[in-house]
C-alpha cells in the first residue's frame, strides 16, 4: 500500500533535517518503540511494539538509509519481522523551503504488510497505518520544535 | 431444514430382482460411523518425524537468504529441506504446457522466488507436530518484496511484473477455438446481444481432510511408499518419479479412507516430493498433515474466468445461432494441471444449446495467487455457468420467457446421440422433460401468485435456472489441443476380480474413493454377474499402486468411475464367471457351459441342481487341490481386466473430435426472496433434478446430488478467495470463508429420470459434478427478483448479499449489455 503526504514544520530546513536524520530522534517519533540500538550511521535496529489487537504485535524493525543528499532528500529501507506479520518498507522524504517561512516535507512509503496480520487486508490495515502515520507526524512536530528551540 | 423428494419416472423393472438400481446400504459405512475409517492421519510409524512447512508470506518476492541453522539445532528438529537442496536433487515437474507455459520451473520447494502467499519455502521435520511447527518459526528467510500481480486482466499489461521469468511474460497458453460459420451466424441474426464482462470468481471445494501423506524410505530398495490422500496416484506418479529422476515403480502409492477429493487432491505432487526427498535425507518415516489455513493458502483453488466482449447471434423468436467470446483464465502461480482447463471446457462447447456457430478465444495468465487446479466440475463448471448467463441476459434484452428460450433451444431427446459443432457425442437426456420436472418442484405454476404475495411482505421474489452437462470418461487425446506434443490419449482403469481358496470373492479397484461408495457399487456389479449377495463380495478399500490394478489414469476424478471403474468389475467379473463354467465343467466331467448356471453362490447343472459346486469348491480347487485338472485347463480364478473407452484422438488442427463418453445432466432451480433493504436474500424453495443414465445406487447419487448442491449455493452465495492488491489472502479460513452447513442449506427437492448411455457397458453415466447449476441457479433468481427493481444483469458468479444490495442501488454494477440489430 502506498501512503504519502506533506507536512509544514514551523522550523528551518537543517533543523528538521536534523531530527530526520538522527536515530535518537526519529526514535522517540516511532509508536511503541522498546529498545533502539544504532549499528552506524546509515542501519539501525528497532524493536516495537505496534498496538494491535490484544497484547500488541512485537518487531524487530531494521532500518537501513540507502539514499541521502542533506539538507533536502533521503530514503530508508525498513524490514521488520515479528511473529504473525512481516514488513517492508520504502520511504523516502523531500525537504524544500516552504512558502513564507519553514520547511515543506514531502514523504512518501510503500508499505508491504505480509503474514497473518497481512491477510486481515487493507480494509482493516489501512486505517491503523493512517492512525500511526499521524502518530509518527505529530512526535515528529514536537522534535522538530525541539531541535529549533534547543 | 432439508428434505427430499425423489421422482423416478423410469422405474427399471428389472431393478426388483437385482443388486443393480437398488438402495444398498454402503458397505463403507459401518467402519466410518464408527470411527474405524484409517485417514492418511490415523497411519503412524516409529520413530516418523513430522513435517511443517515455513511458507512464504509474500505474494512475490526474491528470496535473498535461508538460514535454517537455529531450526536445525532445536533438540527436537530432525533435519530441515529448503528449494537449494530441491534443485540440486530434482529436476523441475514436467509441464503440460507448450510454450511459453512449457518453460515454467516448478519445483517441490520455491527455488530462488515465491509467486504466492503460502508458497512452501522450507519443510523442517521434528519429533511432534508441534515442534516442527514451533521451529519453523526459527527459519530465517530473507525476502526482498516484488510488486504482484492480482488480476488477470492486468496480468499482460505493459510494465507489470513477470512471475516467471522462464516463460518471457504472464502468459502462460493461448488457443482460439472457433466452429461453423461465423460471419453467416452474426449475418443471419435479428439481434446480437453484447456482454461487455462476466465474471466466475474463485473458490474451490473444501474437503473434511486436508492434504496429507506418511512417506517411507526403503533404502535397501530405493522405493518410497507414500501412504497419501492424493486423489489421482496415475498422474502424481508420472509428475513425480520424471521430477526425481526414478522409475516409476520406486513410488509406491497406499491409501484407505479418503475425507472428501472434488479435484483439490490431484495436485498435491509438490509437497510429497518434498516429504520423500525428506524421509531419504532423514532415513525415518515423514509425516504430513495440512492445516486448514494452508490448504486455503497454496492448495488448489478453482480457476477463475473473466469472459470478454461476448457477442450472442440470436433470432427475434430466441433461436441462438452462435456466439463469440475471449476467456481470460487465471491459473494463479504454476501450472500444476494447467493448461487443461484451457480445453477441458470444450467438451460442453454449446452447453445443453443447439448453437451451430461458436468461436472461443482462450488465454491463461499466471498471478501472484495460489496454483489452480481441477475442483468439481472443473473448467466445464465456468464454461457452463456462461452459457447459462447468456441466455438469462439475451432472454432479459429481448423480453423472452426463460423458461421458452431454453426449451427452443435445447438439444432435444431425438437428437441424441447429438454431435455438437466441435465433434463432441453428447450420449443421451431429455432436457426439456428435466426443466419440467424441476419447475415443477418448485411449484412454477404459482410463482407469480407467490411473487405478488411476497411483495405484500417487502420482498422480492425471484425464480433461476441453472443446469450443468457432467461431462465425465475423458478422453486424454484432448490433452494434444493445447500441446500437440503430448503423448496421452484414451482412458482406462483396472479392477481384479478373484475366488480365492475358500471361496471369497475378492475385488480390487485401481480407484481412490473419497466417499463416493465404491465398494458398495462394486460389490453391487459383482454380485449381479455372479448370482450371489453382495455381502458375499469383498471389495478391498482403498488404492494401492502395488495391486495389479493400477493402471496409467488410475484414480478418482472427472466423472468416470461409473463408467470407467464398473465397467472394469464388469469385465473382470464375467471372466471369471466364464473361468467358473470352464472350471465347473472340467469337474463336472465335460458338462458344456450351456448347461450350467450360477446361483446361491456356486454352480450348478441346470438339469440336476443337486450337482451343485460352491464357490468355496472352486476356489479350493484351483488354488490347493488341483492335482488331475486338464493341463490345458486355463483358469485361475484370478482375473484382470481394463476397461478402455472407445476414443479416437481428436483433429488437433481443427480442435474437433470427441472429448468425453457420456453426459450426466443437472438442471436445478431455485425461488429467492430478497430483503431490498439489505440485499440479504433466502432460498425458500430448490429442486436438483439429475439424470446419470442407469443408477447403480440411487441414494449415492441422491447424496452426490445433495452435496453439489451445497457446493454450488457455498459458491454462488459466500465463498470466495479474496486477495487484497499485494496478494494477501483474505479468506485464508472457515472464519472468513464460509461454507454452508446443514442448517444454511435450503429446503432441497430432488428428482431424478434416467437415460441409459447407448456407450457404456452398464448404461450409466460418471455423476458427482453437478454445482454449477446451482451456482447458475442462484444468479439467475437474482436477475429475476432484479427485473422491475433497476433490471440489473448479474454479471459475477458469486454474489453474496453486499452485492445483491449494490446492484439494487445502482443497476450499472450490474453487466453491460448492448443490443444491436
Amino acid at each position: 500500500m502506498n501512503v504519502s503526504g506533506e507536512r509544514t514544520f514551523d522550523a528551518p530546513r537543517d533543523a528538521v533535517w536534523k531530527v530526520l536524520n538522527d536515530p535518537a530522534s526519529m526514535a522517540k517519533t516511532m509508536p511503541g518503540v522498546e529498545s533502539f540500538d544504532v549499528h552506524d550511521d546509515r542501519r539501525w535496529t528497532a524493536n516495537v511494539k505496534i498496538p494491535l489487537g490484544l497484547g500488541g504485535l512485537k518487531m524487530k524493525v531494521d532500518m537501513e538509509k540507502v539514499e541521502e543528499r542533506a539538507p533536502e532528500h533521503a530514503a530508508l529501507s525498513i524490514k521488520g519481522k515479528g511473529v504473525g506479520a512481516m514488513m517492508s518498507m520504502q520511504t523516502s522524504f523531500d525537504l524544500s523551503d516552504a512558502d513564507g517561512a519553514g520547511t515543506l516535507m514531502k514523504w512518501a512509503a510503500d508499505v508491504k504488510i505480509a503474514g497473518p496480520v497481512g491477510s486481515m487486508g487493507q480494509r482493516v490495515i489501512q486505517p491503523i497505518v493512517n492512525q500511526q502515520v499521524s502518530h509518527v507526524l505529530a512526535a515528529l512536530e514536537r522534535e522538530v520544535q525541539n531541535a529549533a528551540a534547543g | 431444514m432439508t428434505s427430499s423428494t425423489t421422482i423416478t419416472p423410469e422405474q427399471v423393472a428389472e431393478a426388483q430382482e437385482t443388486w443393480k438400481g437398488q438402495n444398498v446400504p454402503r458397505k463403507e459405512d459401518r467402519r466410518l460411523v464408527q470411527g474405524q475409517g484409517v485417514f492418511v492421519d490415523d497411519v503412524k510409524r516409529h520413530g516418523m518425524g513430522y513435517l511443517h512447512f515455513v511458507r512464504s508470506p509474500y505474494a512475490h518476492a526474491h528470496i535473498t537468504s535461508i538460514d535454517v541453522s537455529a531450526a536445525e539445532a532445536h533438540p527436537s528438529v530432525y533435519g530441515t529441506l529448503t528449494g537449494e537442496e530441491v534443485a540440486a536433487l530434482t529436476d523441475p515437474f514436467f509441464q503440460l504446457a507448450s510454450v511459453p507455459g512449457a518453460n515454467v520451473k516448478d519445483y517441490a520447494l520455491a527455488v530462488g522466488k515465491v509467486r504466492y502467499v503460502g508458497e512452501p519455502v522450507v519443510a523442517v521435520v521434528a519429533e511432534t507436530r508441534e515442534a516442527a511447527r514451533d521451529a519453523s518459526e526459527l527459519v530465517e528467510v530473507e525476502f526482498e518484496p516484488l510488486d504482484a500481480i492480482t488480476d488477470a486482466r492486468h496480468a499482460q499489461d505493459d510494465g507489470v511484473p513477470t512471475i516467471h521469468e522462464d516463460a518471457g511474460g504472464n502468459l502462460m497458453w493461448h488457443g482460439t477455438y472457433e466452429w461453423g460459420d461465423l460471419d453467416a451466424a452474426f449475418a443471419e441474426a435479428d439481434k446480437i446481444v453484447k456482454i461487455d464482462e462476466l465474471h466466475f470468481h474463485r473458490f474451490n471445494s473444501t474437503p473434511l481432510e486436508c492434504d496429507g501423506a506418511l512417506v517411507e524410505y526403503n533404502r535397501g530398495m530405493g522405493q518410497w511408499t507414500i501412504t497419501t490422500n492424493n486423489q489421482f496416484p496415475g498422474f502424481a506418479i508420472i509428475m513425480m518419479g520424471p521430477a526425481m529422476k526414478v522409475g516409476l515403480d520406486k513410488l509406491r502409492f497406499v491409501t484407505q479412507d479418503i475425507g472428501g477429493g472434488f479435484g483439490n487432491k490431484i495436485t498435491s505432487h509438490p509437497q510429497l516430493v518434498a516429504c520423500c526427498l525428506l524421509a531419504r535425507k532423514l532415513n525415518r518415516p515423514v509425516q504430513w498433515t495440512e492445516w486448514r489455513t494452508d490448504f486455503h493458502l497454496s492448495m488448489s483453488h478453482g480457476n477463475e474466468r473473466w469472459f470478454h466482449e461476448t457477442e450472442v447471434a440470436v433470432k427475434n423468436d430466441g433461436t441462438l445461432l452462435g456466439f463469440r467470446t475471449k476467456a481470460l483464465d487465471d491459473a494463479g502461480a504454476y501450472l500444476r494441471y494447467e493448461p487443461l482447463g484451457g480445453v477441458i471446457w470444450a467438451q460442453v462447447t454449446p452447453g445443453m444449446y443447439k448453437w451451430k456457430h461458436i468461436r472461443v478465444d482462450f488465454t491463461q495468465v499466471a498471478t501472484n495467487k495460489a496454483p489452480v487446479s481441477p475442483n468439481r466440475g472443473y473448467s466445464r463448471m465456468q464454461h457452463l455457468w456462461f452459457t447459462e448467463r447468456m441466455i438469462d441476459i439475451v432472454a432479459h434484452e429481448l423480453d423472452l420467457d426463460p423458461v421458452e428460450i431454453r426449451k427452443r433451444n435445447y438439444v432435444r431427446v431425438e437428437d441424441m446421440p447429438y454431435t455438437t459443432p466441435n465433434g463432441c457425442v453428447y450420449d443421451s437426456g431429455d432436457y426439456a422433460r428435466m426443466l419440467d420436472l424441476a419447475l415443477g418442484l418448485i411449484d412454477y405454476q404459482n410463482v407469480a401468485k407467490r411473487r405478488s404475495e411476497a411483495a405484500t411482505r417487502g420482498k422480492l421474489l425471484g425464480v433461476g435456472i441453472g443446469s450443468t452437462l457432467d461431462s465425465g470418461t475423458n478422453n486424454f487425446a484432448q490433452s494434444q489441443l493445447i500441446n500437440p506434443e503430448l503423448q496421452f490419449s484414451g482412458n482406462n482403469e483396472v479392477a481384479t476380480v478373484k475366488l480365492d481358496i475358500f471361496g471369497e470373492i475378492v475385488v480390487t479397484l485401481g480407484t481412490t474413493p473419497q466417499g463416493q461408495g465404491h465398494e458398495t457399487t462394486a460389490a453391487q456389479v459383482v454380485a449381479d454377474i455372479l448370482k450371489c449377495s453382495v455381502d458375499d463380495v469383498f471389495v478391498r478399500a482403498g488404492h494401492d499402486s502395488y495391486w495389479n490394478s493400477h493402471a496409467g489414469f488410475s484414480g478418482t476424478y472427472a466423472s468416470q468411475f461409473a463408467v470407467t471403474g464398473l465397467s472394469a468389475v464388469k469385465g473382470a467379473t464375467e471372466m471369471l464367471r466364464d473361468e467358473i463354467f470352464k472350471l465347473a465343467g472340467a469337474v463336472f466331467g465335460g458338462v458344456p457351459a450351456e448347461a450350467l448356471e450360477l446361483a446361491d453362490g456356486g454352480i450348478r447343472i441346470k438339469e440336476s441342481p443337486e450337482a451343485f459346486l460352491p464357490f468355496m469348491a472352486c476356489g479350493a480347487i484351483i488354488n490347493a487341490n488341483n492335482a488331475g485338472l486338464p493341463e490345458d485347463l486355463g483358469v485361475t480364478l484370478n482375473c484382470r481386466y481394463v476397461y478402455r473407452p472407445p476414443f479416437e484422438v481428436p483433429d488437433v488442427e481443427k480442435k474437433y473430435g470427441n472429448l468425453t463418453l457420456t453426459y450426466a445432466t443437472q438442471i436445478h432451480a431455485a425461488v429467492i426472496e430478497i430483503d431490498p433493504e439489505t440485499g440479504y436474500y433466502e432460498i425458500v424453495d430448490y429442486a436438483a433434478v439429475d439424470d446419470c443414465g442407469k443408477r447403480i445406487n440411487p441414494q449415492i447419487v441422491e447424496g452426490q446430488v445433495m452435496g453439489a448442491t451445497a457446493q454450488a449455493l457455498g459458491a454462488a452465495t459466500h465463498e470466495q478467495f479474496v486477495y487484497d492488491e499485494d496478494g494477501n489472502l483474505l479468506t485464508p479460513n472457515f472464519y472468513d470463508y464460509h461454507v454452508p452447513h446443514a442448517l444454511d442449506m435450503p429446503p432441497l427437492n430432488t428428482g431424478a429420470i434416467e437415460s441409459p448411455s447407448p456407450f457404456t457397458p452398464l448404461g450409466t453415466k460418471g455423476m458427482g459434478e453437478g454445482g454449477g447449476a446451482g451456482i447458475h441457479a442462484v444468479c439467475s433468481a437474482v436477475q429475476d427478483a432484479l427485473r422491475n427493481h433497476g433490471g440489473a444483469l448479474v454479471y459475477d458468479s458469486c454474489n453474496p448479499y453486499h452485492r445483491v444490495w449494490e446492484m439494487l442501488n445502482d443497476p450499472s454494477q450490474g453487466a453491460r449489455v448492448e443490443v444491436t440489430g
